[in-house]
């Protein structure tokens, strides 16, 4: 019975892995782009549901019609304004500084703006659960695993099926190659770094659901979710849904005889292997040549 | 990074303030009857610690006024404090003490906030003789560094503060005393320290142990532990929580269903934000606390009105610690009849060894390391009201056991 609850939570925990790092190894993809403030950003998202929630009283959901457009928006104008910016031969180093930076300004305004109070969203479905052949399925982790699904299959139609799509992954494999077809690569780069931060908002608000957040707490997401992306294959978004799914499971199927300390690690024994076996990753082929 | 610009500073600072103590060590000041009694302290009013060391700060001005609005101490002298802030350094808060003791000639200090600050600045306050009663510092170390000027001025140490559940359940009939219970608790020396305190109580009285778990500060999922919990369907959990993760834990154990017939968590069920935080599921949550506005002990309710009346809020438990510390130093001072460096130090020390202090947190008495002789208080989520249940002389309302369904 705890072997079924473990695998069911596991999964649910795997989807929510694989949402909240399909920006992180989209950026990379596009642009070798190291984004340290991904997880703020996803923060800075769960701070705006429960905003939602409290001060207007509507489900958090709805924050989506404001966050998704807002941080694209954002997702554009960084990539534009301050990515695109520096130099090329330098750019996945000094990436790692100025989203580091990024990072502790949305730490220091989130805490400026809402205090260090640890905040939860009030739900009058937070605690309900329902039965599956005897394992409990908490309703807001269902609800954070099917917005999950939802938001990276209409990502993976979006990458596959529309000329923006096409563009996109273009940008990703070969850049000169894209911009000798007629693609606009400057652009579209812009656009797919604000499809990023568009899953951070989706990603943030899923997070929101079920979890005591509070302005520090991206730091202890950045870490897991950086480990996802490289053993899922940098670039891919595939890939990363596969490993983070992988990667949910075995952690919480390990909690059983190891502990929760032991149980953690196993996102940086898996980091390892990878780098010293198939650098690669084990899912996306070498930087995402596949979707 | 400290530039090598302000560590020149810092060491010309020092050396001044060393050579200002040289010069003036030894001279004992004539107190004269309305001499104001100055009182150092550093405080991190900053940095880390910035939160609850305002709170402590809070705390002793409120004691100042409230002391001041009455006369004084000695008959009529009034204490002026003299607040240095050090930034949560522990190299900062040991120059602050130095200069407070040494040049600044204060007539009494008091702690600091945090064990990581409290150690050593108690080291420089045996250095010079000083008494040295402090609000925060709970953690082994600092009672087992020999310190014989140190007192710690709150009910118990995190290893004690279950002492008055365990008590209580293990004097239940044999029909109803808990069989089973899970711990989990945070890999921290205080919020371990006070799972881990009533594990050992309960295990000596036969209650078996079916789950230890201990998790890191940084976990972020609590499923797979609630998981391993309910799954062995103990008659009782036991979290050794700070607060995000307490409220986490709870909400996962609950998301599974899991009705255990008692549920004691530390520190987060006595947090304002708490029964908001899990959507007001807390029916029958237990915790242990050192302060309660409603503690029926004499001096409370004067501290909880005038400092409601001075801040335009409530007390919480720092700024409690901070009023209890001026407290304690109070009530040696009148009973030694002195408050000045020298002589007077030792023997506002000697009476503190030997005598009990009625504080806002009850009466407090320590052993020869400091270590106070008491428990906390055992608070229970009774409807949608957190009320003092244990001990029996303090108690709001009967415990309810076992708990209601959460």
């Amino acid at each position: 019975m705890l072997l079924l609850q473990s695998v069911i939570l596991g999964l649910l925990l795997g989807g929510l892995y694989a949402l909240l790092a399909a920006g992180l190894t989209l950026y990379f993809g596009i642009m070798r782009v190291v984004m340290i403030a991904h997880s703020a950003f996803l923060i800075l998202a769960a701070y705006l549901a429960w905003w939602t929630n409290d001060r207007l009283g509507i489900d958090p959901l709805l924050s989506l019609v404001v966050t998704v457009p807002l941080f694209f928006g954002a997702g554009v104008l960084l990539q534009r304004g301050l990515l695109s910016r520096l130099r090329p031969a330098t750019l996945t180093m000094m990436s790692v500084l100025i989203t580091f930076a990024i990072a502790l300004m949305i730490e220091g305004l989130l805490g400026y703006a809402f205090s260090g109070t640890q905040r939860r969203i009030q739900l009058g479905y937070g605690t309900a659960s329902f039965d599956l052949f005897g394992a409990r399925v908490a309703v807001v982790k269902l609800i954070a695993f099917g917005l999950a699904a939802v938001s990276l299959a209409a990502l993976y139609l979006l990458m596959k099926r529309t000329q923006f799509g096409w563009a996109l992954r273009a940008t990703i494999q070969h850049r000169d190659a894209a911009r000798l077809v007629g693609i606009d690569t400057e652009r579209t780069a812009g656009y797919g770094f604000g499809l990023g931060l568009a899953t951070a908002a989706i990603g943030g608000t899923a997070l929101s659901l079920d979890t005591t957040i509070y302005p520090s707490l991206h730091w202890h997401w950045i870490g897991p979710l950086m480990a996802i992306i490289v053993v899922g294959g940098l670039g891919s978004v595939a890939g990363a849904a596969a490993a983070a799914l992988v990667l949910g499971l075995a952690q919480s199927l390990l909690q059983i005889p190891m502990g929760a300390t032991w149980a953690q690690t196993v996102f940086y024994v898996a980091l390892f292997a990878t780098l010293a076996v198939r650098p690669q990753g084990f899912f996306g082929g070498r930087l995402a040549q596949r979707f | 990074m400290r530039s090598p610009a302000r560590r020149t500073t810092w060491a010309v600072a020092l050396s001044a303030i060393l050579t200002l103590a040289a010069c003036g060590g030894g001279g004992d000041s004539s107190s004269s009857a309305d001499d104001p009694i100055v009182v150092g302290i550093s405080l991190p009013l900053t940095g880390d610690f910035s939160e609850p060391g305002k709170g402590v700060q809070e705390g002793y001005e409120a004691w100042a006024k409230i002391t001041n609005d009455k006369g004084g101490l000695l008959g009529g002298r009034k204490i002026e404090l003299k607040i240095l802030d050090d930034q949560s350094n522990a190299d900062r808060v040991v120059a602050d003490y130095e200069q407070l003791i040494g040049s600044d000639q204060v007539d009494l200090v008091v702690g600091p906030f945090s064990t990581r600050l409290v150690v050593p600045s108690a080291r420089v306050a045996q250095e010079y003789g000083m008494l040295f009663v402090e609000p925060a510092g709970a953690a082994a170390e600092v009672f087992n560094q020999g310190f014989k000027n140190l007192f710690y001025a709150a009910p118990a140490v995190a290893d004690d503060h279950y002492n008055h559940l365990a008590e209580y359940l293990l004097a239940l009939p044999a029909g109803q005393k808990p069989a089973t219970v899970a711990y989990a608790a945070m890999d921290d020396p205080f919020a371990q320290g006070t799972a881990y305190g009533l594990k050992k109580k309960l295990e000596a009285g036969g209650v078996k142990t079916v789950v230890d778990e201990v998790y890191p500060p940084n976990t972020t999922d609590f499923g797979s532990i609630a998981a391993k919990i309910a799954a062995a369907k103990p008659d009782m959990v036991v979290g050794g929580s700070q607060y995000q993760d307490g409220v986490n834990l709870i909400v996962a154990l609950q998301q599974l269903n899991y009705q255990p017939k008692l549920a004691a968590f530390s520190t987060a069920p006595t947090n304002p934000e708490f029964a908001k935080a899990i959507g007001n599921k807390t029916e029958g949550i237990l915790s242990p606390t050192g302060y309660s506005q409603d503690a029926p002990y004499e001096s409370n309710k004067e501290f909880v009105e005038k400092f409601t009346a001075q801040f335009g809020k409530a007390p919480e438990e720092d700024q409690a610690n901070g009023y209890t510390t001026g407290q304690v130093v109070a009530a040696a001072v009148e009973a030694a009849g002195c408050a000045e460096q020298g002589d007077c130090q030792q023997k506002l020390i000697d009476w503190l060894h030997g005598n009990t202090v009625d504080t806002v947190v009850g009466p407090l008495k320590w052993d020869a390391t400091g270590k106070p002789q008491g428990a906390h208080m055992i608070q229970q989520w009774v409807g949608n009201d957190i009320k003092i249940v244990l001990p029996a002389d303090a108690k709001e309302a009967d415990l309810v056991y076992p708990k209601p369904a959460w």
